[in-house]
């Protein structure tokens, strides 16, 4: 029987976050575990005109070509792969998996290897998005596994996800996503003239400079669920200390206890509980690991609790993150590194937000609505 | 199960497809077979090749009920580039529901085998000129176990005998049958007409010229037959088919054929006759017979209804409406290339250049 939660998330995609058009190529990429949503996005892409096909990637093959593959065969791009991201209009990617761990004891040098190798793929892929050649779209679709990591059962989690994509209920997704694709450009607008964000929680004290750089909103055109503005700091700036409530997650690793003092744009000092040499590690990868690439607002406020996904944590309503690593270059960011780690900051509770001096953010949430789009024009 | 699983990985990469270090193989199958394109997957790798996987939902009832004629004439990226550039092409055929087509018009179906003709002779073409490999194989699904009557266990049995995967060393049994079949391929290469005569079958068939090839569980796997395209004008008389004939899981009952001058002139069907005339009218050559063979695999005995295995029971002959193998020097295209089956295992005999040569299912001085 089809989940119609699932039928509307489909839909969404292929009508909001991709706004697909007769005619165009879409590639579906999802593992077995996530056919309900392929399905139904390949329904709507047929509904809407398009030419779809899904590939799906068992689960058990980048386990396989660590345990199986020589050098040779782990540096392998398929020139298949190379051509078919050439012919295509645009993708969707469905991440899921049947358990999220599965990866956690090969060997590291090899996995690193390995997504070396697929970035070649992945920087192409950004390449012709970024050239506005190709539409892509990331969602979740949820299994046991992720209900296990948000410590949930899967019904839950299910609520969970499809409320935070706004199609929990029968309704107009489409219509609501519109209102917030507004409301997040009003306030990207509004931020943008901001020099300096001053964020002010349990254990944290920063200043971040943003004059001049640029903030954009991010409402579901890329990922769903969404709902975040960002943007990426001045480099030599931050200054102070901040430190972050929910546990780091990176590659499947996790890093509890976070707390960092910022020196000039630089990471000074770095504490943590678990996986402290992790995080050592992590910041000396480069010169740019240890600087701000991205500062920003998490605003899905149907996401309210963390549960160990990225996708979901970093769009908590009333959380800011930051990311150590490579910064926006579209947004006036200069800071690269191979890194870009999203750390969570729950403000929920009494975290204050100054832009220039003045508090505009108290207790997750902005203090005034921003000007809506038309009286800015 | 999983080990011979593994067992049937091993032998379809080692042997049937025989992947060298450095080899793109792609291994294309439905998601209801993961377990088999793992193993392959994990197979390639082991023999040195680059594994393409490429695993598809089975959407055609999707496409074809809900999709606009342009979406469903429209062929994607994917099959272009697997069949353009791939070394080795390994397919596991193996639906979970036989029948999910069933309900999809006739004139829809049609229109997609036509969309995908130029695909299918770019293979061959690739393949004829030795740039690509290719190999089609099954898998026990519950679906499969159905259509033949059968517990999934009784299936399983029934696929490992007759891929002679059950006992011993199974490349060494298949190199074995190879010569056996390769001796039925260079008597009737000295050959040039046959006249098959059965049960409401009286059919000559001429092929002076062209070449019978032995099946050796290369391109099919399970196999063995020995195959030919005879010539285009060269099929004469009627033939009465013994089982149902199935294309894309629509069956078509007692299916009966007659022939002038190598085409169908008049065609009936117990059942589903609109659709044997709807195929057969696909394109100019799907009237023609574009293959012509005899099933030698004795370790297959029963029907069913998967013409992977139906066309090799030992003891059958089966011609093929539509596109000829060019290998075999056959020049009929077509969209269609479907398989009909006539037991020959019983009151039956085989006319070669007029002299007796085989007789209820069996070669009399092979």
């Amino acid at each position: 029987m089809r989940d119609q939660r699932v039928a509307r998330l489909g839909e969404l995609i292929v009508d909001y976050s991709l706004g697909l058009e007769p005619g165009k190529v879409l590639r579906i990429d999802a593992p077995p575990v996530a056919t309900p949503l392929a399905v139904e996005v390949y329904r709507s892409a047929l509904a809407a005109g398009a030419h779809p096909y899904v590939h799906v990637e068992p689960e058990r093959l980048p386990e396989l070509l660590l345990a199986e593959g020589s050098d040779e065969q782990l540096d392998f791009v398929s020139p298949i792969a190379k051509a078919e991201l050439e012919a295509v209009d645009a993708i969707v990617t469905v991440w899921s998996d049947s358990n999220t761990r599965a990866l956690s004891r090969v060997d590291p040098d090899r996995h690193q290897r390995l997504i070396a190798s697929t970035q070649q793929l992945a920087k192409r892929r950004w390449e012709r998005m970024s050239s506005g050649e190709l539409g892509w779209c990331g969602v979740l679709f949820p299994t046991d596994a992720h209900a296990q990591d948000a410590e949930m059962s899967l019904a839950e989690y299910e609520r969970f996800v499809f409320r935070a994509c706004h199609v929990e209920e029968p309704g107009d997704p489409v219509a609501h996503w519109r209102s917030v694709r507004e409301e997040l450009a009003a306030r990207a607008r509004a931020l943008s003239e901001a020099r300096e964000l001053r964020i002010v929680g349990p254990g944290t004290d920063l200043k971040v400079g943003v004059e001049g750089r640029r903030w954009k909103p991010a409402d579901g055109r890329y990922n769903m669920p969404d709902g975040e503005v960002y943007t990426s700091p001045l480099e030599t700036v931050t200054e102070g200390e901040i430190s972050f409530a929910f546990p780091a997650l990176f590659h499947g690793r996790e890093v509890d206890g976070i707390r960092l003092r910022f020196d000039g744009g630089q990471v000074a000092a770095a504490e943590a509980g678990r996986g402290r040499e992790y995080l050592a590690a992590m910041l000396e990868l480069d010169e740019g690991a240890s600087r701000l690439g991205e500062v920003a607002f998490g605003l899905n406020y149907e996401i309210d609790r963390f549960t160990q996904n990225t996708l979901f944590d970093e769009k908590i309503g009333g959380t800011m993150h930051v990311a150590l690593g490579s910064s926006f270059e579209d947004l006036g960011g200069q800071n690269r590194s191979v890194l870009h780690w999203d750390l969570v900051c729950d403000l929920r509770a009494e975290g204050e937000v100054f832009a220039d001096g003045e508090l505009v953010w108290r207790a997750g949430r902005f203090l005034e609505q921003p000007q809506p789009a038309v009286e800015h024009v | 199960m999983s080990e011979r699983l593994r067992l049937l990985a091993e032998v379809l990469v080692g042997y049937s497809a025989g992947v060298e270090p450095g080899d793109l193989v792609v291994v294309q199958g439905t998601t209801n077979v993961e377990p088999l394109l793992d193993e392959l997957y994990a197979a390639v790798l082991r023999a040195g090749g680059m594994p393409s996987l490429r695993a598809t939902l089975e959407l055609d009832d999707v496409l074809l009920g809900e999709g606009s004629d342009e979406q469903a004439s429209w062929v994607s990226p994917a099959d272009r580039e697997d069949i353009e550039q791939a070394d080795v092409w390994i397919v596991v055929d193996a639906p979970s529901n036989t029948k999910a087509l069933t309900g999809i018009s006739p004139e829809r179906e049609a229109l997609q085998q036509r969309a995908r003709r130029d695909l299918r002779e770019r293979y061959l073409e690739r393949a004829l000129r030795g740039e690509l490999r290719w190999v089609l194989t099954a898998y026990p699904t519950q679906a499969a176990a159905q259509d033949a009557e059968m517990s999934l266990a009784q299936y399983e049995e029934f696929l490992y005998e007759g891929a002679l995967l059950d006992d011993g060393d199974p490349v060494a049994r298949w190199r074995a049958f190879a010569a056996e079949m390769k001796r039925v391929a260079d008597f009737l290469n000295s050959k040039r007409e046959l006249r098959i005569v059965a049960e409401d079958t009286d059919l000559t068939l001429a092929f002076g010229g062209r070449t019978w090839i032995p099946s050796e569980g290369r391109e099919n796997f399970p196999d063995g037959e020995v195959f030919t395209a005879p010539l285009e004008t060269g099929v004469n008389g009627e033939i009465r088919f013994t089982y149902p004939a199935v294309f894309r899981g629509r069956q078509v009952d007692d299916v009966r054929l007659r022939f002038e001058e190598g085409k169908v002139v008049e065609a009936t069907a117990a059942r589903a006759q609109d659709f044997l005339e709807e195929m057969i009218s696909v394109d100019e050559g799907a009237s023609r017979v574009g293959e012509l063979a005899f099933g030698l695999n004795d370790a297959i005995q029963v029907f069913t209804r998967n013409i992977l295995f139906d066309e090799k029971i030992g003891g059958t002959v089966h011609l093929a409406l539509g596109s000829a193998y060019p290998e075999c020097g056959g020049t009929n295209r077509s969209a269609l290339h479907w398989d009909m089956i006539c037991d020959l295992r019983s009151g039956s005999e085989v006319y070669a250049d007029g002299e007796l040569v085989y007789r209820d299912g069996r070669f009399l001085a092979v």
